[in-house]
């Protein structure tokens, strides 16, 4: 494709709110998201002139997206481990901050709970509406290994968001 | 107050879906984008602008030593195809020198050795008649 800046820009602002809400979701930090995001931009430009079409830059995206985060994941260890802790230990929001929190905000902090691949496939799922086999291909992950993570990153957001859907449905 | 939640956890997946539509990008974020594109591309020119301060001496100087070493290479490789060629005609030369004594000691029998040979029996046949 054409890496001239007009049409560079045009995908930057179709495509900005998708690889921010992949990189915000997986991260859960705006300012590690937004690094994460503009990355992500930059390795985009350089690679322009290899992508065909639209679809292959909108999968690219959503694939280096997904890359990106998990790996800033990664560097932030600490931040990981609290996570895994979390998730290992079953617990739910903190009531405090969670009373206050509006329903996206809490779907959002139930998925950081989950393991960083679990977390993927759910976006890839719920937010880019792709299909198990799509998440696959996009991924590089067997079709049973998404599949795997799909039904148990559910199953764990349901038993979660039981307790916390609970209270906001009692308001 | 229970049926709110059992349909929420009915329809979980569905809620999943609407609740993770995209969120939008922080304000200006695509101006971010392109200034670092723009950036980034400075830096390039720059790198580029750079090169031939040192980059071009140092190619001319790698171009040179490849040139040097091509003609050295060649000039090496004439050289022995002279001392071959020099070889060559020396070894024709003792071979036609030996083939012309071969024909001769043919043609002719009696060579210098044979003459010699000849004249020592002529001598002691002459001896034995006198």
């Amino acid at each position: 494709m054409d890496d001239s800046p007009q049409t560079f820009r045009a995908i930057v602002e179709r495509h900005q709110a998708r690889v921010f809400s992949i990189a915000y979701r997986i991260v859960g930090e705006r300012g590690t998201a937004e690094e994460v995001a503009q990355d992500v931009f930059l390795e985009l430009h350089r690679g322009l002139r290899r992508l065909e079409s639209e679809d292959h830059v909108t999968a690219w995206l959503r694939r280096v997206a997904c890359h990106r985060a998990t790996d800033a994941l990664r560097r932030r260890a600490a931040r990981v481990d609290m996570a895994a802790a979390a998730y290992e230990d079953g617990m739910e929001l903190r009531p405090a901050a969670a009373e206050f929190l509006p329903l996206m905000n809490r779907v959002e902090q139930l998925l950081l709970t989950l393991p960083p691949a679990q977390r993927s496939v759910v976006l890839l799922r719920y937010q880019e509406d792709l299909e198990a086999e799509d998440i696959a291909i996009e991924l590089g992950m067997p079709l049973a290994t998404v599949r795997s993570h799909l039904q148990r990153a559910v199953k764990l957001l349901r038993e979660k968001a039981q307790r916390s859907l609970k209270e906001y449905c009692r308001g | 107050m229970v049926e709110p939640i059992r349909n929420c956890e009915e329809d979980f997946e569905r809620e999943l879906r609407e609740q993770l539509t995209a969120r939008d990008a922080p304000a200006g974020f695509a101006e971010r984008v392109m200034a670092r594109v723009g950036e980034r591309h400075e830096a390039h020119e720059r790198r580029w602008f750079r090169l031939p301060v040192w980059g071009w001496a140092a190619a001319a100087l790698v171009a040179a030593a490849a040139g040097g070493g091509g003609l050295q290479y060649e000039h090496q490789r004439q050289a022995q195809g002279e001392r071959a060629r020099a070889q060559v005609m020396l070894a024709l030369r003792i071979t036609g020198t030996t083939l012309r004594d071969v024909e001769q000691n043919i043609n002719h029998p009696v060579g210098r050795s044979g003459q010699a040979g000849n004249r020592g029996w002529e001598q002691k046949r002459d001896q034995k008649e006198d």
